[in-house]
């Protein structure tokens, strides 16, 4: 990726986004209400694309209009945002979403201030979605990156210093190389790798890397640190398209966590105009698999009433219309446990290397 | 008119035999008796009472001659006691006079007189001076000027506690400065406690008079209550007693005092509302009290045993064979025609036919021929009852009742009327009901069927529905008032029949007009509203219902709303807990009209009055002292009905506010948002400036006037936004002639062009007019029919 086509894209998010704003002068000039529609981004308004295996938005969408005064806010912030990254285009400088929000207060007029987080999140997204420019784009920023990853990779990075060639093992320590915000700046150079294992939690993560289970099976781990950032997402995308790597997700086995999965292989409800960009469709998943508390009867915890919630609506969920997600959920309701990834160590600390993982990446033709 | 109404107010009045009964015990000590009945139970109360009784006294004497009450109150503090003083501009008294008005207790002309006046008991003013008298020891001071007369005349006056007569002690001449007028000064023991509840009084009054002007002046304060209109309350009419309102024995004593012969005439000399099918209407009911009714049966079919012509043949003799077929034969076919007769109708029937045969037979069929054949007909017509009854009872039943239960009850009423001394089956009411009831129960004992209440009553309606009025001449009225039972059902036929209510002009309602500016007078609001309703009677007395609403403004926001009571235009102030106007404002659920009403009952909270007027020629009260109107069905439902008219129109206004208020907010709001946001708009794209105005517009809903103005061609449009239809009338005042427009009308004024247009725009359309002007044309234009908040105007 070039320092020119980097400009070039700059400089057409900027466009895009001046854009925009012109289209809301004009339904003024012309003495029209000033309106800005959007896909509706509910669970019943994704659909599957086929084409691109990812999930979509439907067709329904909601309108922000100046008619009634919540509209004609959010028009009045979008405005003010626009100008704010215009000017921060420009300026080739970058801030993060929180920032965003606490930069708000400083907004001359008071109705142009964010009165949540959640809020200029959404907005956000909104402009991502009208004027067609992701996020990163516009040079915004998450709070926290933070994710890592460890293992057979050497890639070139496109930082504020100047390149930088680091290997993902032998150049990085205990932590793993950090994803940047905007992995569109890695370029991979070479690699060992025979998969890719994302890992949702911290102390498994380590437990993997400690067992030396990256060397062993020439794995990528990706560190997922929860519900994983679009930044984790994007470069877990670009390692199975770029390099044909096979990818797995390993997570607790809890509701919670199979939306983890389901994220990283479908995309998720609030940036499904993304899933192009950031889903990878035949991720695989793990476990802890419902089925896997039974076989290898793993200590467990009951499930609380927020968990059925969760399970049953994920049985509505588009995303998982699948016989094995169908099974899988229906078994976990019927046995009314859920277990955490760290529950296989009460077979010993190996066992999560040297059974869990072979036995079931071998089951799953990964290994 | 010679009636016994007119007699009672003058001599052997009720009023006269009470003061007649009250003399036995002297007159001081009926006062102590009765001190909170008449109102003077306390110091506080005796001086809003005072002026109370005075102040109404003074309004009736001036308006009784046409004059506009002007009537001033002081009250002085004089050490121990008060002094209260009350002018007013009224005809004046003469000597004569003056003793029977300030004197005698319980005198009054109007004590049972049908007309709405204020003092109806005639008993508040010498029940002032007498408290005066009896706290004081002083007498009452009066000066009365009598139109056209030089000087006034002072009187001293006391009442002799003993006789309960009054007496003038001290008699004068004096001068004084109204030309006519009296001035009562009275001195008594009391405070100034209940100084709000004779604020609200004068001022209450002030509200329901808007003719007249008041002003009071008290040690502390001093208030003006100027006139919002010269036009007098109507004057009132004293009217007959309507038929709906008598008790029993007024009844009888009228039927004693009449000079009528007839009920007829009676009911139509005596009574208001009543003419000669009104009269009809009533003795109808009363023969069916009196007589009973007669039970009609249906013909003999062919097949049964008896028959109507064989039987009239064989009762006539010597008539000749064919006149006597004739005869019988007519008789049975008017009958057969008829399909049901009574006995009264048998005998009718054989009449008329008699005529006729006599005619074309040249014989003489007489009165015991006459008999004979009646007897003989009516004994073929009622010679098989039960089937007539049969159809009655399943008719009235339901279709789930036994046909032999029906069969059973039917033959058991029939066999009823088999009844040797009535044998032209008359029956009253009661009998009927008697029947059905001894047969049901019969029917029920052997049959086993059950015949409820209601059952019962429809076979009994049924009945009595077949049944005919007995044509009989109805007694009269001497027969009437000799015999109380007989009264009574007299008096019950009048309560029963329908007749419209009694004449209004014995009322004087204020009129909503004038409700509306009386309220406005005295309260400073953003919106009013009133009703009068229609007449109404309760218990023969005629009444009239009236309530306002007052509401917004300066009214106080955080307390409950203020209810105003009035009764015949005096303001109640005292025991407002007991009166049926607060019960009805308190059960009237409020939320409904957009009030707040915590807990959903009782007076509302908000900045509002809710006044009532109940106006009739007998208001019922509590108590004498008249300070609470009494539970009346009659008249609660009025109030209620009153008081739901003025507050629908609070509601819609209410609403339309609250809507407007949404839309203010919303605009208000907006109209700094969007500007804002156009102005960055301007910055992020640097292209020109914005207006934003249409758009506003569009978004508000709002009704927009646009200006087009381009080599000297003027266009006017109008764009409704809105989803209502709008009726405008816009002025465009331009300073060039504009020449002819079309579809608008052109005025010139000093040199200014007044271009009038009234488009009646349809919601989402527009309208436009075109007119060319030459050179620099100024303009100015201007919206009327449109609430400010929904009209934007740039042109």
């Amino acid at each position: 990726m070039s320092t020119d086509s980097d400009t070039q894209s700059e400089a057409d998010a900027r466009e895009q986004l001046i854009d925009l704003a012109a289209e809301f002068y004009d339904q003024f000039a012309g003495g029209e209400v000033p309106t800005m529609s959007i896909p509706t981004r509910t669970k019943s308004n994704i659909e599957y694309d086929e084409e691109m295996d990812v999930w979509v938005y439907g067709d329904r969408e909601s309108t922000r209009s100046a008619k009634t005064v919540s509209g004609a806010q959010k028009l009045l912030k979008a405005t003010y945002v626009i100008d704010f990254l215009a000017q921060q285009l420009e300026e080739d400088r970058s801030s993060t979403l929180r920032e965003l929000y606490y930069l708000s207060e400083s907004f001359d007029h008071e109705e142009a201030q964010f009165n949540s987080q959640d809020e200029s999140n959404q907005l956000i997204e909104d402009l991502e979605i009208v004027s067609d420019v992701r996020r990163e784009e516009f040079h915004m920023r998450p709070e926290e990156s933070g994710a890592t990853v460890m293992g057979p990779l050497l890639i070139r990075e496109q930082t504020r210093r100047g390149e930088r060639e680091i290997h993902c093992q032998e150049d990085v320590g205990e932590g793993g190389y950090q994803i940047p915000n905007n992995p569109d700046t890695i370029e991979f150079l070479d690699n060992d790798a025979d998969f890719v294992l994302c890992v949702e939690t911290g102390g498994m993560r380590d437990r993997l890397v400690e067992n030396g289970f990256d060397e062993d099976h020439n794995a990528l781990i990706v560190h997922l640190k929860g519900q994983p950032a679009r930044a984790t997402r994007r470069l877990t995308k670009r390692l199975r398209d770029e390099l044909g790597l096979p990818v797995t997700v390993f997570t607790d086995g809890d509701p919670w966590s199979y939306r983890i999965y389901g994220s990283v292989a479908y995309g998720s409800i609030k940036s499904a105009h993304l899933s192009e960009y950031l889903a990878t469709p035949d991720a695989q998943f793990i476990g802890i698999q419902p089925a896997d508390i039974v076989e290898y009867d793993l200590p467990t915890d009951p499930l609380s009433d927020s968990d059925v919630n969760a399970l049953e609506s994920e049985l509505e969920d588009p995303r998982f219309q699948t016989d094995y997600w169908r099974e899988q959920i229906e078994l976990q309701l019927d046995i009314e446990k859920k277990a955490e990834q760290q529950s296989l160590a009460a077979r010993g600390l190996d066992f999560v290397t040297d059974t869990y993982l072979p036995e079931r990446l071998d089951a799953m033709d990964v290994i | 008119m010679t009636s016994y109404q007119s007699t009672l107010a003058e001599g052997e009045g009720i009023a006269e035999e009470l003061a007649e009964a009250q003399r036995s015990i002297s007159i001081a000590e009926f006062f102590e008796k009765n001190r909170q009945m008449l109102g003077f139970d306390s110091g506080a109360r005796a001086l809003v009472t005072a002026v109370k009784e005075a102040v109404d006294n003074a309004l009736d004497a001036t308006e009784e001659s046409s004059i506009l009450p002007d009537i001033y109150v002081e009250i002085q503090e004089n050490d121990d006691y008060y002094r209260l003083i009350v002018e007013d501009n009224g005809p004046g008294i003469t000597k004569e006079q003056i003793p029977k008005i300030f004197g005698k207790l319980l005198y009054g002309s109007r004590f049972h007189a049908r007309e709405q006046n204020r003092g109806q008991q005639g008993i508040g003013i010498s029940a002032a001076v007498l408290y005066s008298q009896l706290t004081s020891g002083k007498p009452a001071k009066i000066t009365s000027r009598t139109k056209g007369s030089a000087d006034a005349k002072y009187f001293e006056l006391t009442i002799d506690t003993d006789s309960n007569e009054p007496e003038i002690e001290g008699e004068d001449t004096t001068s004084w400065d109204r030309p006519h007028g009296t001035r009562i000064e009275l001195e008594m023991e009391a405070n100034m406690r209940a100084r709000n509840q004779l604020h609200d009084y004068i001022k209450h009054t002030a509200v329901v008079n808007p003719h007249a002007r008041l002003e009071l002046r008290e040690p502390q304060e001093h208030f003006k209550f100027e006139r919002a209109t010269d036009q007098l309350p109507e004057e009132t009419e004293e009217i007959r007693p309507h038929p709906h309102g008598v008790e029993l024995g007024t009844l009888q004593k009228m039927l004693d005092a009449t000079d009528s012969y007839s009920v007829s005439g009676f009911l139509q000399e005596e009574f208001t509302r009543v003419g000669g099918k009104t009269a009809d209407k009533v003795i109808d009911n009363f023969r069916d009290r009196h007589f009973g009714r007669e039970m009609a049966w249906s013909a003999p079919a062919t097949h049964e045993d008896a028959d109507i012509e064989s039987a009239v043949s064989d009762a006539v003799a010597n008539k000749g064979a064919e006149a006597t077929a004739e005869f019988a034969a007519s008789i049975a076919a008017e009958i057969d025609d008829a399909g049901s007769v009574t006995h009264s109708r048998v005998q009718g029937i054989v009449e008329t036919v008699a005529e006729g045969v006599e005619e074309a037979y040249a014989t003489t069929f007489g009165s015991t021929v006459r008999e004979k054949a009646a007897a003989a007909a009516w004994g073929a017509v009622s010679d098989e009852r039960t089937g007539d009854i049969y159809a009655l009872v399943d008719e009235a039943t339901t279709d789930r009742k036994d046909d032999a239960h029906v069969q059973g009850l039917a033959e058991r009423v029939a066999t009823k009327f088999e009844d040797e001394e009535n044998p032209h089956d008359r029956l009253t009411r009661d009998q009927v009901e008697d029947y059905v009831d001894r047969a049901a129960d019969a029917t029920e004992e052997y049959d086993e069927a059950t015949f409820g209440e209601t059952a019962r009553e429809k076979v009994v309606d049924a009945i009595w529905g077949q049944m005919s009025t007995i044509p009989d001449e109805p007694p009269n009225i001497t027969a009437i008032d000799d015999d109380r039972d007989t009264a009574s059902e007299l008096h019950e036929a009048m309560r029963e029949t329908d007749i419209i209510a009694p004449p209004t002009d014995c009322l004087s309602p204020i009129s909503d007009g004038l409700v509306l500016e009386g309220l406005k007078k005295e309260f400073d609001a953003d919106f009013y509203a009133a009703s009068t309703r229609d007449a109404s009677v309760h218990g023969g007395d005629p009444f009239i219902v009236e309530a306002g609403i007052a509401y917004g403004g300066d009214l106080e926001e955080s307390s409950s709303a203020d209810v105003m009571r009035f009764a015949n235009r005096v303001p109640l102030v005292y025991q407002r807990g007991a009166c049926s106007i607060t019960d009805v404002v308190k059960t009237i659920n409020w939320r409904n009209y957009k009030l707040d009403q915590p807990g959903g009952s009782g007076i509302p909270n908000g900045p509002a009055v809710i006044m009532v007027h109940v106006a009739s020629t007998n208001v019922p009260f509590t108590s004498e002292s008249k300070d609470a109107v009494a539970n009346v069905p009659e008249i609660e439902d009025e109030v209620e009905r009153a008081i739901r008219e003025a507050a629908r129109d609070l509601k819609s206004y209410l609403k339309k506010r609250r809507s407007m208020e949404k839309r203010r907010r919303k605009q208000d709001k907006l109209a700094t948002i969007l500007p804002e946001m156009a102005e960055k708009l301007q910055e992020v794209t640097g292209k020109g400036e914005l207006n934003i105005d249409d758009s506003l517009a569009r978004i508000m809903n709002n009704v927009l006037v646009d200006r087009e103005h381009e080599n000297g061609t003027v266009r006017l449009i109008v764009e409704n936004n809105d989803d209502t239809n709008a009726s405008l009338e816009i002025t465009d005042i331009v300073s060039e002639d504009p020449g002819e427009v079309d579809g608008a009308n052109v005025v010139e004024m000093d040199g200014e062009y007044f271009v009038k247009w009234t488009p009646e725009v349809k919601a989402g359309t527009e309208a436009s007019i075109e007119y060319r002007v030459d050179g620099d044309a100024t303009f100015d234009v201007q919206v009327e029919g449109i609430e400010d908040e929904k009209l934007t105007i740039n042109a």
